[in-house]
């Protein structure tokens, strides 16, 4: 067994490709469409393009339980998925200006360093950088 | 402030209270990242920061999840990989990246990427290839 894909519910993948792509820099590796108009949607990072990939998933518009967890999650601000980067000080610059809003601004917590973001799409995501 | 972020600060005063710890531990990953490639061992790290060795060997892993020499290990074959990539031999990519046997460090490789050091590289270079 091997872990290659890692799921994200969004309420719109139209948007949240735009979002993952043009702001977070993510690129598309597989599209596929499904029944009533929903993708089968697929991104890899650009660094790592053989890496793991993250799906696009629009369980929050299908079963109810989704939805309800994700809207619970947004309340409290609390990150169910968090990404990688070499420098969040840096992340949080660039995201910044392209007016990404963030809860929590770049912190440290023993040997590292975070930061949480509204990806617009119904999730908070954390930022981690290993010091 | 978020519930999230209270509950952060919350564990956070808890587990990491002791800032002069974290500095060690991170002074021992910086010191293995600029270091991997020299013979690394523990009585070496532990002189550096004049506590014993199973101190720190303790304090790594509480801070990082593994240990110093997992850490290394790791940091090794992550280095070996950009060297196959760019088309360095075998034997000279085990002794750039700080191994001391081919043997163990196609056994490493193996066991860390599923492939042995050339059937990566063949597998790299056949694929800028394409």
């Amino acid at each position: 067994m091997k872990v290659t894909l890692i799921s994200i519910p969004v309420r719109d993948q139209e948007k949240a490709v735009k979002f993952y792509t043009e702001i977070l820099g993510f690129k598309i590796k597989k599209d596929k469409p499904l029944e009533g108009g929903n993708r089968w949607v697929t991104l890899v990072s650009s660094e790592w393009q053989d890496g793991p990939e993250l799906l696009l998933e629009p369980g929050p518009n299908h079963f109810e339980p989704c939805k309800v967890y994700q809207d619970a999650l947004m309340e409290v601000g609390m990150p169910y998925t968090q990404f990688d980067v070499n420098s969040v000080d840096a992340e949080y610059e660039r995201l910044t200006k392209l007016g990404v809003e963030f809860s929590v601004k770049p912190s440290k917590m023993g040997t590292w360093k975070y930061a949480v973001f509204n990806d617009t799409c119904g999730n908070n995501i954390e930022l981690v950088e290993v010091i | 402030m978020t519930l999230y972020e209270r509950e952060i600060n919350r564990i956070n005063s808890v587990i990491y209270s002791n800032q002069e710890q974290i500095e060690i531990a991170i002074g021992v990953r910086n010191y293995i990242d600029n270091n991997y490639d020299k013979n690394l061992n523990l009585d070496l790290l532990s002189r550096f920061h004049f506590v014993s060795k199973f101190h720190l060997l303790r304090l790594f892993k509480k801070h990082y999840g593994l240990t110093p020499r997992q850490y290394l290990i790791d940091k090794r074959i992550e280095k070996s990989k950009e060297q196959l990539k760019n088309g360095m031999s075998v034997t000279e990519t085990c002794f750039t990246v700080g191994f001391e046997s081919l043997g163990s460090f196609s056994t490493l490789f193996k066991t860390k990427t599923g492939k042995s050091p050339s059937e990566f590289q063949n597998e790299q270079l056949s694929r800028s290839k394409l």
